[in-house]
């Protein structure tokens, strides 16, 4: 098993490794191969690296967040020492001995996305989840005028992904007293899944006026229900992905908050570098929430691979 | 043993599926009655239509893998299937504007992965777990590359109205669920084809001996469960609108409990295509209570554990009683 993971470790090498510029090797670990979301990061981590003349080599679990394999990748990446590591781990606490094992053989590690639950980082860099439900709820409350009912739609219980944009939601409500929760059920970040329980919820509520949904793959899911039943509610979700933003140009989707995976792969990758070059560097970045709607989409429909990094300085004093 | 003796076997076996599905009925019944005190809205023909509806999709994947299980195999590829199918077709329609086009290569998708993992089982003589463990890795590879990490989505109305559209009152998929349900039942039980493949899983020594084409019907069956996870793939687009590449994966393992919790046994031999719709429709309505009744999300899992094993459990006691 060991064995297929490294030569499918290696078939991704060979798929993304597109940089080759002279200089150091930063590794990339991301979760999977299908969110669009670690797409963005990779691409973020590529378009630093060409600036910088460094080349990063992506590691990806073929199976989508599978700790087992990324264990391994792990493994084998410290057997290549590259010079510097920019890893997202696919669970913040079953992945610590392996963090630890990268301390130990003294290859710098930079931290994004999800925040390791121990080990030494060069930073971390990251966008809090909290703080993104928290302003994307409060955008579908005022959108609704402050009153109404609401649903939530839960990513995979347990993750830590989910039940800190759920305690946003839920505290955004908390502000507006006059709109009222119906329910908050999981929809797994799975469309399909938010579709079908959309649909059961929609039979216990004849008056649905607002949902959030962890996701933009849920939030789509819930529109195709509400389409299918020929209602209407306002949806919002979270990622900012392509596919939300011409929902929210055609004025189906109200809006998404941007958890901006492209920017988390720049700046990583930029700090890892700048660390390696002995230039001083930040100890924490968090990225400011941004919610994307029908007034600020237009930069977003940009694709992420026709983008530009961002200065490292201008994000720090956002 | 002549022939015919053979496939005399489970023609008296059928008397005592009839009763067993029966008992399975019952357990999905005795289910609705205690949802129908809890929530007021659970027995409306809405809801009743909502569930048929999110019932299709699982038993369409279910129904040609029951096939495979009743040869004593298995098929784990056909989330992967459903996933490489879905994305194919997605792709097709969006480039040619024409969603026959992609209905087409959806089901020829679909269809040649089965073959394949016939081809594997049979020609190869690779144990169908490996085999189609294999295959669900290499599917869902390439349907990773393929997509990489990107979502297509936006359909157009008339390709929607096949997982999303109403005819005379009833959701599209109902009538796909039925069409499939009546051929599924028919092939299986009134064929000397569906005979064979009870043949095949009670005893395939026996079967070939007997002059059954064994090699012939487990392609056939491989290459059945593949066109239904293409055509489960074509449902799921126009329902959700969109295609990822992870489409379908978290149905394989519900669809395998679909045809065991529906009274097929994993040894092969005996078992229904009818039982499959039973153990799918009462999968369902664990979800659709769950959500009706606003349970808390951390005891679903637990909750949904208890009721499949707690229906099993009284299908086995009430069969036990009634011989």
């Amino acid at each position: 098993m060991k064995r297929l993971f490294s030569l499918t470790a290696a078939l991704t090498i060979s798929w993304s490794g597109s940089t080759f510029a002279a200089g150091e090797t930063i590794a990339v670990f991301t979760k999977n191969l299908t969110n669009p979301y670690f797409q963005a990061v990779r691409v973020g981590t590529e378009t630093a690296a060409k600036a910088l003349s460094v080349k990063v080599i992506q590691y990806v679990p073929t199976k989508p967040d599978s700790i087992p394999e990324q264990l391994s990748q792990v493994e084998d990446v410290i057997v290549k020492k590259p010079d510097a590591i920019v890893f997202i781990p696919v669970d913040y606490k079953a992945l610590v001995p392996a963090v630890e094992k990268i301390n130990a053989a003294k290859i710098p590690v930079t931290n994004i996305t999800d925040r390791s639950a121990a080990g030494d980082f060069v930073a971390f860099v990251g966008a809090d989840d909290y703080s993104i439900g928290l302003a994307v709820g409060k955008r579908l409350l005022t959108a609704m005028g402050g009153k109404g009912n609401v649903v939530i739609l839960e990513g995979v219980k347990g993750s830590l992904t989910s039940t800190n944009r759920v305690r946003g939601f839920t505290d955004a409500l908390k502000e507006f007293p006059n709109a009222k929760l119906l329910a908050s059920q999981p929809g797994n970040f799975q469309r399909l899944n938010a579709l079908q329980v959309m649909e059961n919820l929609m039979q216990s509520f004849p008056q649905i006026d607002g949902v959030l949904a962890a996701n933009d793959p849920m939030a789509v899911g819930a529109l195709e229900a509400l389409e299918g039943a020929g209602r209407k509610a306002q949806v919002v979700g979270i990622n900012g992905s392509k596919e939300a933003v011409d929902l929210i140009k055609s004025g189906k989707l109200l809006a998404s908050g941007d958890f901006n995976g492209f920017i988390q792969g720049c700046v990583g990758t930029e700090i890892a570098v700048r660390n390696l070059r002995k230039q001083p560097t930040p100890k924490e970045v968090m990225l400011k929430p941004i919610v994307v709607d029908k007034s600020n989409f237009a930069p977003y429909e940009t694709p992420v691979e026709q983008r530009a990094c961002p200065a490292l300085e201008q994000v720090l004093s956002n | 043993m002549s022939m015919t003796g053979k496939i005399a076997a489970p023609r008296f076996a059928l008397s005592g599926d009839v009763m067993q599905m029966l008992y399975r009925v019952l357990a999905v019944v005795l289910l609705s009655a205690i949802l129908a005190m809890l929530s007021d809205v659970f027995l409306t023909a809405n809801n009743i239509l909502n569930v048929l509806r999110q019932t299709a999709l699982l038993f369409l994947m279910a129904s040609g893998l029951t096939l495979v299980i009743l040869t004593a195999g298995l098929d784990l590829s056909i989330g992967a299937n459903v996933a490489l199918s879905g994305c194919l077709a997605a792709s097709v329609i969006k480039l040619t504007g024409a969603p026959l086009a992609g209905v087409g290569v959806g089901i020829l998708c679909g269809t040649m992965v089965g073959l394949a993992n016939g081809v594997l089982v049979t020609a190869l003589r690779i144990p169908s777990f490996i085999a189609t463990y294999g295959m669900m890795w290499m599917l869902t590879g390439v349907t990773y590359y393929y997509m990489g990490g990107e979502t297509i989505h936006g359909f157009p109305a008339g390709f929607r109205q096949l997982g999303s559209g109403y005819l005379f009152g009833v959701p599209t998929p109902v009538y796909v669920m039925v069409l499939f349900l009546a051929i599924g039942a028919l092939f299986a039980q009134r064929t000397i084809w569906g005979q064979q493949i009870y043949a095949i899983g009670a005893n395939p020594v026996a079967a070939r001996l007997s002059g059954v084409p064994v090699e012939r019907r487990l392609v056939l069956v491989y290459t059945v469960s593949g066109a239904m996870a293409g055509l489960a793939s074509l449902i799921i687009l126009a329902r959700i609108n969109s295609a990822q590449g992870d489409i379908g994966e978290e149905l394989t393992l519900p669809a395998i409990a679909a045809v065991l919790v529906g009274g097929t046994s994993l040894f092969g031999g005996s078992g229904t295509v009818a039982g499959t719709l039973i153990g799918a429709l009462l999968l369902t309505v664990v979800l659709n209570g769950m959500n009706l009744l606003q349970i808390n999300s951390s005891w679903q899992p637990l909750a949904t554990g208890i009721i499949i094993l707690l229906a099993v459990w009284i299908d086995t006691r009430t069969r036990r009683l009634g011989e």
